[in-house]
């Protein structure tokens, strides 16, 4: 299985690597910023229960939560092509990063929809009845008191929803995505050197991981900065 | 017709029987994974010397990359280990022997600990501080006192999040897929290529997980009802 150990590959690829950075973080932060658009769209009827259309987002949520996310990348990878097809729709010059992104923002919406609803469960209903009082619209109550508050309480669980993104960006290889997963793959069988390519690999996403939680822990602290029963706690890993 | 319902059916059946092999991922890695995630959880809370900046940096490290991680540098190194451990008893090529399947469970189970412990530690931290103290009166020794008195409660208070990494572990399995171990989501993939219906097999499993899931997440919630049964808090 490859050639003997040889620390100095490490550095090598780490920097080989790197280059394929920008496309690893470019599927994060496009399936995380279309997953929030989606996540708020598909919270929205379930918080002002509108009928019928809550139950359809119960069920999209259920379904994005209970699969797994390499299910879903092929079920639209494969699958979606293969349905446009069938009604006369030709889908096989779309990239699979296009795939790929529409599948992480869909999954990601799941999760952030429910962060959005638990957010927004955890504002006192007395926010709203204040904004009322002052003559706000049912829309500026929400945009302009809820939603910062919401966001602010979720802000941890999109924290982890953007680093959760960053560790199943590296199944994008599995459908030809060229990332930096991908590229540890083919730096393997053109070295023979397997393991000094996962290790690079591993420690760029590590690094990365610890990097956003660090950036995370700092916004928590400012969001919350006029919430001092909140901020105080602190530890919050 | 652009669903075809009747492969959809047969692919269901197909992939079913690649069933067994998801379970036994899942059990076995989750079953391994809490072994692990318990010793490092009493290690990091008892602060033990030299492990616990070890037990540290295995969990931050294994949270921090993804599974596929996990997967291959198991895969790709511990062959490497085993070989130079093996070099010195005179036994070479020792890692030849080791299935395929044998990498993933390590891997898996590697995963889950790091997963676990921090489970079982918030799990460990929510029992009362006076429980340990009443099982030291009683003349428990420390062991006996986490075992009989500490550990019941933790994993019953950490029964949600439990419930959470098992359906974790389950998605997870999937990657088992590329190191071609043949579970659901491979076994999907044989009967997708076969039939040239991608559509409905990857469906007809995304199905099978999706009721798995929902099925773990029912017993969990009635376990914790069960569990928690006889723990009212208050004093009434």
């Amino acid at each position: 299985m490859g050639r003997r150990f040889d620390a100095a590959y490490v550095f090598d690829f780490l920097l080989r690597l790197l280059e394929y950075f920008q496309i690893t973080m470019f599927i994060v932060a496009a399936s995380f910023l279309l997953g929030m658009l989606v996540g708020f769209l598909v919270a929205l009827p379930r918080l002002y229960r509108i009928p019928v259309l809550d139950r359809c987002c119960a069920v999209y949520v259920s379904f994005f939560r209970g699969t797994p996310i390499l299910a879903q990348l092929f079920l639209i990878y494969f699958g979606l092509p293969e349905w446009a097809g069938r009604i006369g729709l030709d889908l096989s010059r779309v990239p699979a990063l296009a795939f790929v992104i529409l599948t992480y923002a869909l999954n990601t919406g799941a999760f952030v929809s429910e962060a959005i609803r638990a957010g927004v469960g955890s504002v006192d209903r007395g926010q709203v009845e204040a904004a009322y009082a002052v003559g706000m619209t049912a829309r500026q109550a929400f945009v302009r008191i809820v939603l910062p508050q919401a966001l602010a309480v979720s802000l941890p669980v999109l924290a982890n929803l953007v680093i959760g993104g960053l560790k199943d960006s590296s199944l994008a290889f599995t459908v030809g995505v060229m990332e930096m997963t991908g590229r540890a793959r083919t730096l393997g069988v053109a070295t023979q050197h397997f393991i000094e390519a996962y290790i690079a690999l591993s420690v760029i996403y590590y690094a990365v991981s610890l990097a956003l939680e660090r950036g995370f822990r700092l916004l928590e602290r400012r969001m919350l900065r006029h919430e001092p029963s909140l901020a105080g706690k602190g530890g919050r890993g | 017709m652009s669903f075809d319902l009747e492969f959809a059916v047969r692919a269901l059946f197909l992939i079913a029987s690649a069933l067994p092999t998801t379970f036994m991922l899942t059990l076995v890695s989750t079953v391994c994974g809490l072994v692990i995630g318990i010793a490092v959880a009493l290690i990091r809370l008892n602060n033990v010397r030299v492990l616990s900046p070890l037990a540290a940096f295995y969990v931050s490290f294994i949270r921090g990359t993804p599974v596929l991680m996990h997967l291959f540098l198991v895969y790709f190194g511990l062959p490497v280990l085993i070989d130079e451990a093996g070099s010195w008893f005179g036994a070479a090529n020792l890692s030849v022997r080791i299935p395929l399947v044998g990498f993933v469970l390590t891997a898996f189970s590697l995963t889950a600990g790091a997963y676990l412990s921090e489970v079982v530690r918030s799990g460990i931290s929510a029992v009362d501080r006076g429980q340990l103290e009443a099982a030291y009166a009683v003349g428990m020794t420390r062991g006996q006192a986490y075992r009989r008195v500490v550990l019941p409660q933790a994993l019953a208070a950490s029964l949600p999040n439990l419930a959470n990494i098992v359906v974790g572990m389950l998605h997870g399995s999937t990657l088992a897929f590329t190191l071609t171990v043949v579970e659901i989501f491979g076994k999907a993939q044989l009967v997708a290529a076969q039939g040239w219906n991608y559509l409905e097999s990857f469906a007809a499993a995304a199905l099978l997980y999706w009721g798995l899931t929902v099925l773990i997440e029912h017993l969990a919630a009635r376990l914790e009802r069960r569990i928690n049964r006889f723990a009212k808090g208050g004093v009434a």
